[in-house]
Formats: C-alpha cells, structure tokens, sequence
C-alpha cells in the first residue's frame, strides 16, 4: 500500500510538472507577419510568402555551432522581410517564414523531421541540418520532393558526387580546406620540403587530410609523416616524437577545438623544431587565444573570417557580380542582434539566406525549377566570398567558388590577434615565418 | 489457467495498427513517424529475447545494428548487391559475431556481463575507424543511382519501411514462439536461477548463446535498412551507446519477459521522447527524464507496465504475454 502511494504521488508531481510546461510553453516562433499597413498599401501587389524548412541542433553536441548558423540565416530573414521582402518584376513581393525543428545533432529523425517539413510545414526552400552526416541523410528526403536544399556547414565532398540534383553547397568543401595552406608555404619558403600530416581519426579531418596530401604531394613535397590519432587523444607526445624524428618542417592536421588546442600547446611546450603550424577548425575560434604563447603564429583554415575585405570593387576585379550587404553591414547587424561577435558558422548560415534570395530575383520568379536553374547559373561573390556551384553530372551542387582564408595568431601590442594572412588579396597583415620558437 | 487466442492477437495487433496506418493514409509523415515507432520496437523486442527472457543485461546490442549496417551497406553502396540479400547478410554477420562472441562472454554474470558488453561496443567503434574497407573515419557514402535502381529515393523510402514493418511481425512471432516454447522455458528458468537450471538439465551455455544470437540477428536487419535509407554511414553514427540505453529503457518500461511489453514500451517511450522534445522546459533534460524514469521502473515496478498489470489483475494473465 505504501509503495502504491509513494508511486501515485511521484506520478502526480510528474503530471503536474509536465502540465504546467505545457502553460508555460511560450507561442511558437511566430512567421514574421507583415505589418497591416504595408499589406494594404500593395494591396494591388500580390504578397507571397515562401517557408524555409531547416532543422537546428538545439541539443547534442553540434549545438554550438549549428545555434549560430540558425541564427545568421534568421537575421537574412528578419532583415529581408523588414525591408518589404523581395520584389519581382511583376510585382510580386516575395517574404519569407521559418519552419524548423530540433534534430538533436543525431541523425535518428532527420529524415522524419525534414519530411514534416516539407509535407506539413509545406517548406519551399530547404536549408541543411549542420554537419555532413546530417546533411546526407536530409538529403535523400528532399531529393524525393525535388525540392531545391542550400547547404552550409557541411563540407564533405562525398555528399555532392553521389547524383543529387538540388543540393547545393556554400561551404569550401573539405578536399580544398588545406590545399590554400600549401600554396601560402610554397610561396613563404621555396625551400620547404618536409611536410607531416598528423590528424583526428573522424570523417570530416581524415578527408582534409587524404585530399591536402595528395595536393602536397603534387607540388613536389614530401610527406615524411602521415598519422591519424583518436578524437580523444589528450597526450600528443608519441606523435611530436615522431614529427621530430621524420625531420617534417610543416606540420598539418588537428580536427577539432579540444585535440587541436592541445596539439598546439604540447608543440609550444615541446619546442618541436619546425616552421610552420597549420591546424583545423581550432586557431580560428577565438577562445584559442587562450592558449597564450602557444598560440602565437598558428595558423589556421577558416570559411570566413571578421577581417576578410571581399568588396564591390573587388568583384569588378574578378568580373563577376557583386550581391547582398557588406562585411561590416553583417557584422553590425549580427552584433546588433545577438550582442556576440559572428563565427563563420554564422555568416554561413546567413550567405545561404542571400544566395537564395539572390538566386529568386535572378530567376525572377518562385518556381523551384526556375531558382534552381538560377543557383545552376550563379556566380557571384557576396561578404562571404565567391559562390558558385558545380554544375556537372558528377559533382552537382559542390562549391568551386568560394576559398578558404588563412588565419594566424599575431601580436599587436603585446595582445594576441587574429590576422589573415592568405590569400593575399584578403590578408590583413605579413605571414609570420618561420615559426618563431 | 489456459491462455487465450487474445495473448497472441494482441501483440499482433499493436504492431499491425502501428504499420498499417501509414499504408491506409498514405501520408509520408506518417510513414516516418511509424518508421520511428517500428524501429523502436524491432530493437526493443530483440533485446528482450537476452535481456528479458534469460536476464541478461546486454549494453551491446547496438553493436549489431551498426555492424548489420555497416555490412549491408558495404555490399549494396561498393558491392552492388540487391538490398534483400545486403540486408539479410548484416544481420547475419550480427548473428554471427553474437555467436561468436557470446561463447566466451556469456560465461560472466549480472554486472560483470554488462560492463563487457560496453567494452565491445568500443572495440568495434575502434575497429570500424580503422578497417579500410569500411572508408575508416570517413565511413561510407551511397550513390543516387543506387536509390534510381529502385525507383528514386521515394520508392526507397516506402520498400524499407515494408522492410522494417515485416521484420517487426517477424518478431512477433519468434517471441511468441520462444514464450511459449521449451527453448524459453530454458531461457525463463536461466533468469530465475542459472545454476539450479543446470542442475535441472538445462543446457545454459547453449541456450544462452542462442538467445545472444537470435537477439543481434534482428537489430543487424534494422540497422542495415535504416543506414540504407539514410544514405550514409559514419562510426560514431552506427554505434551511438545511448540508442543501447534507449533500448533497454524501453524493454524496462513495457516489461521484460512479456511478448507484448516491449512493444508497448517502444512505442510508450518514443512518443514519450516526441513530448520531451517539443516540451520547451525539458527538452535540454529529456535523456535526463528517460534515466529517471528507468530508475522509478526499477524502484517501484520492476516488472515493467505488462508486468505489473499482470501480478496486479491476475485475470489479465490470460491474454497478457
């Protein structure tokens, strides 16, 4: 009897807690509604408003940096529609309303919930889960529906060489994330021949990795050292040993923020005897700095960087099309919104909003094949870089546009700074070489 | 007491009402929403054959199933094998390395038992990053002309779920049968006490590494179809510890050692999860709120919701499996 009771009384504190969630529960994200006035006075002009389908790992480990994508790609939303949206030559003006879901950076629902998306939520455009692996999986769905996907933060190449008609990727993918690292040491030191790649054993470093040493290998270096660790390596003596046995004066690789920082730091604490450091995904956050000296002339790959000066004139250069807001415009309006500096998962997030609504107001139309077409056609850069896909039958929808940038950690008045340093027609300060130790 | 026609039925049911309903709405979303659900279920109901019938706590069972995908996956993505035979071949191979490993793990008891099945579901994460031919850390990724072989990737979508919904009546009737059998009364009588049912005759070695066997054969089929679906697969995707937890909280939740109670408790617990994860206040909490309630189950009805309604209402007995 007592046991009933105790068990009847834990239910009824679960129902009541779960209950009074359930009131608490605040009014879904509400689709930005054009104010009353403005829809009346074009009242002659029809009003379209397109739903973008995506889903944000809200939980799980990708959290981070997907929370940061979802919140550049809803900044272009907000900002489209505050500017009375996007206007055909017809008149039709064109607005758009979010329609997203938790995938909780697990792939068990990605495909249930993107088909929520499109068949309830009745989504026109589809923007990526973040990471490849997810990306893969959304990818079959809206491939079913023929639905047109823009996707960022997944840079895997083998995703775009499977036949998918209408994904289209932002991102550099992953086969060029080091080869611009390559160029930037051949151009340094002519001399240099010695190169190590020492690398996370996970998919995303292991493609960097393979693709950059065939580049290396072709541009006459020798790989003296090619070695994977376990994403929970915390100790990298055995590997530096190596790096200094093999003789490499380049070293290659990381993965991750964790095991990247690390390695950084054991070199510094090690001294080992190289030249350059070139490491993934972590120099660029800017919470490496914290690693102090040890930091100091890393370099890093990064998709997009606050510095980078991609301008109209410069598009005049190159003689392709310059679209959407400036470098600065985005940053302040980020900053304005969010009160945090953005990360290049959030100016992924909101280039893929613009390539959108560039790709509508060229294909001057809403019909999915028309904006596909004109995604197929574009070549443009905007703040984030030069975007454009490619169009074979074999790579369909993979970036052949956009270049990495070149990070190094430099110091301006004794304070450790983020330049960039490749390619130069972006670089805002000197590569530092050879590593000075 | 004699059993009813009800405690065979009523299992059947329950999957056939969960499978049937996307066929007759013909709405995509509920065929995923199903999928979910039947997913759920098929892992639930292969766990119980270790875990409910001969109390075996297995935190490995998700080894099969990214290992029956990884094998499926392999022979239709590189090998160009129809899906059938691919998918057949993962579970095998799941079955096999249940054989194979079982013999000697099986030996080990309560605790023990359950800390090396962990220890084996690294050891194959560790092996998967390092065999080649399995793409390594990289994994494995599906061309679309595969999918265009069977009719593009709706069609796909719609022959795997057919797949998965008989695969989960295909479950239902091999626990009924192991419920009602003598090779489940060994497996009963091992649970209740493994050295008085050696003395009794029963061959505890050999049935305990069936029902190992038997219970990784299915979730090697449900990982083949659902990394099939999913068009890629990844190391740290096909062997997810949480999804062994998940499965044992669901067994726990229906009742272990019942026919129809890890279907229920699938089925309970997933839309459980649906709640948690739209629910804003608990949704950061939710696997939190799945190991509290695994611990309320274990604390007050450790014979799950079947078997407290059994012990409870001995009248339900009759049709309650």
């Amino acid at each position: 009897m007592k046991r009933l009771f105790w068990m009847a009384l834990v239910l009824a504190l679960a129902l009541g807690l779960l209950v009074g969630c359930k009131k608490a529960e605040p009014t879904a994200p509400a689709a930005e509604e054009a104010p009353a006035g403005e829809t009346q006075a074009q009242a002659e002009a029809q009003e379209i408003v397109l739903t973008i389908g995506f889903t944000e790992s809200k939980t799980g480990k990708l959290n981070v940096s997907s929370g940061r994508q979802a919140k550049g790609l809803r900044l272009w939303m907000k900002q489209v529609n505050e500017a009375g949206g996007i206007k055909l030559s017809d008149g039709t003006v064109v607005k758009f309303k979010e329609a997203s879901y938790d995938d909780e950076s697990s792939k068990d629902r990605v495909q249930e919930l993107y088909t929520k998306l499109i068949t309830e939520d009745n989504a026109d455009f589809l923007i990526s889960p973040y990471s490849s692996g997810l990306t893969a999986a959304s990818a079959v769905i809206a491939e079913q529906y023929e639905k047109v996907m823009i996707t960022t933060g997944a840079a895997s190449d083998s995703i775009y060489k499977q036949g998918y008609m209408h994904v289209f990727q932002i991102y550099t993918p992953a086969s060029r994330y080091l080869t611009g690292a390559i160029d930037m040491l051949k151009e340094a030191d002519p001399n240099l021949k010695k190169v190590a790649f020492v690398y996370e054993q996970a998919k995303f470093a292991t493609a960097v990795v393979k693709a950059a040493k065939a580049y290396a290998e072709e541009q006459g270096y020798e790989v003296v050292l090619f070695e994977g660790y376990p994403a929970d390596t915390t100790d990298f003596g055995p590997f530096i040993n190596k790096i200094v046995e093999s003789g490499a004066e380049a070293v290659l690789g990381g993965g991750h923020f964790q095991d990247g920082s690390t390695f950084a730091r054991q070199l510094y604490e090690k001294k080992a005897p190289v030249k350059a450091v070139v490491l993934l995904v972590a120099p660029p956050e800017p919470d490496f700095a914290e690693l102090g000296d040890a930091a100091y002339g890393i370099i890093g790959p990064s998709q997009w960087e606050p510095q980078v000066k991609f301008t109209p004139e410069a598009a005049k250069e190159l003689g392709i099309e310059w679209y959407g807001p400036s470098n600065e415009e985005f940053i302040k309006a980020y900053e304005a919104a969010y009160n945090e500096e953005p990360s290049y998962h959030s100016a992924g997030g909101y280039a893929a909003g613009v390539i959108l609504e560039y790709a509508i107001k060229k294909a001057d139309s809403v019909d999915p094949k028309k904006v596909k077409a004109a995604l197929e056609a574009t070549d443009v850069l905007t703040f984030f870089g030069h975007i454009k896909f490619d169009t074979s039958e074999e790579a369909h929808g993979l970036q052949i546009g956009h270049e990495m940038v070149y990070i190094q950690w430099q110091k301006k008045d004794g304070q450790l700074v983020k330049e960039v340093v490749w390619p130069k027609e972006g670089a805002t300060a000197e590569l530092i070489y050879p590593l000075p130790r | 007491m004699k059993r009813s026609v009800w405690s065979f039925l009523l299992p059947l049911l329950v999957v056939l009402a969960v499978g049937l309903f996307p066929l007759v709405t013909q709405k995509d979303l509920h065929r995923e929403t199903a999928f979910t659900l039947l997913r759920a279920v098929a892992l639930a109901a292969s766990l119980n054959i270790i875990l409910g019938f001969t109390g075996y706590v297995s935190f490995g069972h998700v080894v099969f199933y990214g290992l029956g995908g990884y094998v499926a996956f392999y022979l239709v993505a590189v090998k160009g094998w129809p899906f059938w035979a691919a998918m057949l071949m993962g579970g095998v191979a799941a079955a096999l390395l249940a054989y194979l490993i079982g013999a000697g793990i099986l030996r080990l008891r309560g605790a023990y038992f359950a800390l090396v099945t962990i220890g084996v579901n690294e050891a194959m994460k560790a092996f998967i990053y390092n065999f080649q031919p399995f793409g390594g850390p990289t994994g494995l990724t599906m061309n679309f002309a595969v999918y265009k072989a069977y009719g593009g990737p709706k069609a796909v979508l719609w022959m795997t779920y057919y797949w998965l919904f008989a695969i989960a009546i295909l479950l239902v009737l091999v626990t009924y049968w192991i419920r009602t059998s003598k090779f489940g009364l060994g497996l009963l009588s091992i649970r209740e006490d493994e050295d008085a049912a050696e003395v009794m005759g029963v061959r505890t070695a050999r049935f305990k590494t069936w029902a190992f066997t038997l219970s990784a054969f299915f979730p090697g089929l449900v990982g083949a179809i659902f990394f099939f679906r999913n068009a890629s697969i990844e190391p740290h995707d096909a062997f997810p510890l949480h999804v062994s937890i998940e499965s044992i909280v669901m067994v726990m939740l229906g009742g272990q050692g019942t026919v129809i109670g890890p279907l229920v408790g699938g089925i309970g617990y997933q839309w459980m999860r649906v709640f948690l994860l739209t629910n804003p206040l608990l949704k950061n909490i939710q696997l939190a709120v799945a190991g509290a309630l695994l611990l309320l189950i274990v604390l007050f009805i450790p014979a799950g919701l079947v078997g407290w309604l059994r012990r409870r209402f001995p009248a339900t007995r009759r049709f309650l499996l």
